[in-house]
This record gives C-alpha cells, sequence and structure tokens, in this order.
C-alpha cells in the first residue's frame, strides 16, 4: 500500500463492527467509527475519507440511507466510495420495490450481506478505493 | 352512545315499523327506520348500521335488490330479510344474496328481540374475525422484522468476529484448532441461512411477482441457478449437465425469483444424489411452455412422502446419505412458480432418482384466463 487509507465504518452494532475493523485494521487500513447517523454524519464533516462503510438499519429504521441520500447531494461526499454492509438483502425488496436488489443508494457503491468474508470485504474495499482514484486521476 | 350498536329497519308498513322501534326500546340499541328501499339505502350508506332488517316485498326498489347493495356496500353489515309471504323460495334466494337469517311475518316481540340479538352477535363476530387477521397480518409482517433485528443481528456479529478472529490466528493455531472454528462458522452459516429462508416465507409475498413478468432468457437463468450450486456439487464430485434445446428461448418471469426456486431445486439434486453422479437439467419449448426437468440419481423420494414435497417445513427422514434440510426450499419454488401461472411436479423412485418438471408460459398472460391444465399442481404430483 502506497498510503494510509482512511475507512470510517458507521453502524449501531459495536460487536459487528469490531468483527470488521479488526480485519481491516490488520489490512493496514485506517479505520474510525461511529455508532451511530448522527456522529457519522459529523466525522464526514470533520474529515476525509476514502471509503464509508455503512449499515443500513440503525435506529428507528433505515437510518442508513437517509446518510447516504445526504451524501449524494454533497459535492465533496458524493465521490467518495460507500460500501454498504447490510444484513437485511431479502427486505430490500420492500424497502425499494422495483428494483433490483442492489439499489443504487449512492452513484458509486457496493453492497455486502452481513456476515461477510474477510477476503471478501477486503477485496471490495480495495476496489471500491481503486475505482474512485482512478476516477479521480482522470478528472484531475 | 357511540358503543350503542346500530340498527335500521326498512319497511314500507309503518305499523312495522312502529311496532319494531317499540319493541326494541328498552335495549341499549339505536333504531332508525325507513319507509322505502331508497330512502333506506341512503341511510344504511350513511349511518353504517350494525344490523338492517329489510322487507322483501316493498313499492320501488325491491327487498332483495336493497340487500344486494347493502352486501356490496358493506359485507360486514349484517341483513336479516323480513317476509310477509315465508315462502322457502324467497327466504333461500334471499340467503344466497347475503341475508344472514329471515323473519317471517306475522312474529312475536320475542323473536324479533332474539333475531336482533342474534344479528348483532353475527355482526361482532364479523368484526372480531377480521381484527384477528388484521392482526395476523401484522404479526406476519413484523415476524420478519423481529426475527432480522433480534436473531440475524447478534448472529451476523458472532460469525463476524469468528472470520476476524480465524483470520487473526490463521498459523498460529493448530490445524485441529483451526478445524473448530471452522465448525462453529458452518453452524452459525446454517442458523443463519435457515433464518433467511423463514424470512423468505412469511415476508415476502411471493404473490406480488405477477405483477412484474418480463421476457427472461432460460439458458440465462438456468446458467445463474448452476453456477451457485457448483461448489456444492464439485465438494461431491457431482457433474452438473446442461441441455438447451434453444439459447434464445424466453419465459415470462422475474428472473430473481425464477432463479431462486431452481437453486433450490437443483441444489436439492445435488444435496440427494450420491457422490461421483450426475445431475441433468434440460430446457425445451412444448405449446407456449418452457417445460424445464431437472433429474438425478439419487436417494429419491419415498412413494407415500411423494404428496408432501411442497408442504412448508416437510423434509424427508433422515437418513444415511441424506444432508441438512430446512424442509423449506421447494415450497418456496413451487410459489414461485405458480406466482408465474406454471406448475411444478415430481417423480421419484426411491434410491434411483427423482425428477423435478417446471412449466412456465413464455408469456405473460396475465389478462387472459390460466389455463385449467395449469391450475393446480397438486394434480401434477405423479407418483411412478
Amino acid at each position: 500500500m502506497t498510503q494510509e487509507k482512511n475507512l470510517l465504518i458507521i453502524d449501531d452494532d459495536p460487536d459487528f463492527v469490531e468483527g470488521i475493523k479488526s480485519i481491516l485494521d490488520s489490512a493496514g487500513y485506517k479505520v474510525d467509527v461511529t455508532y451511530n447517523p448522527k456522529s457519522g454524519l459529523q466525522a464526514l464533516q470533520d474529515k476525509t475519507y476514502d471509503l464509508l462503510l455503512l449499515d443500513i438499519m440503525m435506529g428507528r429504521g433505515a437510518e442508513g440511507i437517509m446518510i447516504a441520500r445526504k451524501l449524494r447531494k454533497d459535492v465533496r461526499l458524493r465521490e467518495m466510495p460507500v460500501l454498504i454492509i447490510t444484513g437485511i438483502r431479502e427486505q430490500m425488496a420492500f424497502l425499494f420495490p422495483g428494483e433490483p436488489v442492489h439499489p443504487r443508494f449512492v452513484a458509486v457503491d457496493e453492497l455486502v450481506e452481513k456476515p461477510v468474508e474477510p477476503k471478501m470485504l477486503l477485496e471490495k474495499v480495495s476496489t471500491l478505493i481503486s475505482m474512485a482514484e482512478a476516477r479521480k486521476t482522470k478528472a484531475g | 352512545m357511540d358503543n350503542q350498536p346500530k340498527i335500521i329497519i326498512i319497511d314500507d308498513e309503518d305499523v312495522v315499523l312502529d311496532s319494531c322501534t317499540l319493541i326494541l326500546e328498552g335495549g341499549d340499541y339505536s333504531v332508525m327506520t325507513a319507509s322505502n328501499g331508497t330512502t333506506g339505502l341512503s341511510l344504511v350508506e350513511e349511518i353504517q348500521p350494525d344490523l338492517v332488517f329489510i322487507d322483501l316485498k316493498m313499492p320501488g326498489i325491491q327487498g332483495i335488490e336493497v340487500l344486494e347493495r347493502i352486501t356490496q356496500l358493506n359485507p360486514t353489515i349484517v341483513s336479516i330479510v323480513i317476509t310477509g309471504y315465508a315462502t322457502v323460495t324467497s327466504a333461500v334466494e334471499a340467503m344466497k344474496k347475503g341475508a344472514y337469517d329471515f323473519l317471517p311475518k306475522p312474529f312475536t316481540p320475542d323473536e324479533f328481540r332474539l333475531i336482533t340479538k342474534r344479528g348483532l352477535e353475527r355482526r361482532k363476530l364479523m368484526l372480531e374475525t377480521i381484527a384477528l387477521r388484521k392482526e395476523k397480518e401484522m404479526l406476519r409482517e413484523n415476524f420478519a422484522a423481529i426475527v432480522s433485528h433480534e436473531l440475524k443481528s447478534p448472529l451476523g456479529a458472532i460469525q463476524q468476529n469468528l472470520y476476524a478472529m480465524s483470520a487473526e490466528l490463521t498459523g498460529i493455531l493448530a490445524e485441529s484448532q483451526m478445524a473448530k472454528f471452522e465448525r462453529m462458522k458452518s453452524r452459525i452459516d446454517d442458523l443463519l441461512k435457515l433464518i433467511n429462508s423463514w424470512l423468505r416465507v412469511y415476508s415476502v409475498d411471493i404473490s406480488k411477482i405477477k405483477d412484474n413478468l418480463s421476457p427472461v432468457l432460460v439458458s440465462a437463468v438456468i446458467s445463474k441457478a448452476i453456477e451457485s450450486v457448483e461448489p456444492h456439487a464439485t465438494r461431491k464430485d457431482i457433474s452438473i449437465v446442461k441441455t438447451i434445446e434453444n439459447d434464445q428461448m424466453s419465459l415470462a418471469g422475474d428472473e430473481v425469483s425464477v432463479v431462486e426456486a431452481l437453486v433450490n431445486i437443483i441444489g436439492n439434486a445435488v444435496k440427494y444424489s450420491y457422490p461421483k453422479s450426475r445431475v441433468l437439467v434440460s430446457a425445451k419449448e412444448i405449446d407456449e411452455l418452457i417445460e424445464i426437468s431437472i433429474s438425478d440419481n439419487g436417494v429419491g423420494i419415498q412413494g407415500e412422502d411423494l404428496p408432501y414435497v411442497f408442504t412448508d417445513f416437510f423434509r424427508g427422514k433422515k437418513d444415511r446419505s441424506c444432508e441438512d434440510s430446512h424442509g423449506i426450499g421447494l415450497t418456496i419454488s413451487k410459489r414461485i412458480i405458480e406466482a408465474h401461472n406454471g406448475t411444478i411436479s415430481v417423480a421419484s423412485v426411491p434410491s434411483k432418482g427423482t425428477t423435478f418438471i417446471i412449466r412456465i408460459p413464455c408469456r405473460d398472460r396475465k389478462d387472459n384466463q390460466p389455463h385449467n391444465e395449469i391450475q393446480n399442481a397438486n394434480d401434477l404430483i405423479t407418483i411412478v
């Protein structure tokens, strides 16, 4: 890895977070964690992240979707790749009738289901980050 | 006051209206009257009563029509017809049109009180049934949320930590210790799969698939399904052989669900096959129907079990070579296929193998009458 990448996890389940954070830690990522949407959004304002790992079902409902929508509207944050990690793939169809199981919340995103195997997690994370960098280089 | 049962009496004879009102006086009812069908109907519409008495023979709109319109308006309103000429035919006719009971004239005050009481009890039961049904529906919907949140999340968190720990400890732990990790992971994985299949059964309204059918390439859905089952087959050294008559054939379907149905059935074929055997998947078009057949040379299904394979939570008797199953895959598959106006049938010879045949129309014929031949899949279960 040429330089340390900063990741942010927003997920309200500390036990689950511990499980993915340690995988990402040992792969050399610098990982910050917030356990609710509000402090998650604050963290995104305070610091620039290379990738966001976002849970969907938090608090009183699908608050992760609200975050994703806010990101899409934000000029700066729109460019940040988002990896959605959710336990509710089954119910996605209800939340987004008529859309494929992989709904496009934000321009760039991927969706994986909880629990996620270390190999797959690391693959998705590095692919999303390098795709975002390639886009940036092209644009710049 | 609002809790008082509301009763409307529709009769063209004032004497009947007055005496009925008088009889019910002192009871805890709110009684209103109308002297013809037209005013009666508008009163019913406005008041939404619990019980209506309708005289069958009236000038203007006939009682029977009033009855029909009330049933249309609100089937939970209990109607009782009053008939001056107590013929069995008119009474039967009225009952057919939705009347709860009939009261022949002349009647005594006691008879009228009794039938009123019974009519109101009926109404109460109907409302209770509706409320219970709604509650059941809500439970069904909430079940998904409860299961998902309270069971799935903790299991997911445990599994995630196991993943992390076993990754960290690779190379540090002895092989036998790693094997214990694998056991834990695989058991939790089973539990998560079980919960997912529950969620599928209870939370997804499979019948809604019907509203969204579009042409789907048969070769594509079969390939996707085989791809998903392949790793399991490879582990058992089973080869899945695919024969598709025409690569361009399509069926009217929802791709994701058709793949799911096929994964369940092909997965079962692999599960119940003997190692080193073959599973055949073939597809052809016959009379506007796509016929997909999945056959294995596996343990087969006992004749007595055959009619139950599509039932919720049914699974074959545990025998030596059976792997674990939740007995839900075939039910889901059947429901998916039926939502596609299709059928699934099964034929099996114990110790020789099983063949499942799925038939799904090539084109969406939602606007047409479904063909009789495919209306009831149960009729198609054949036992060899």
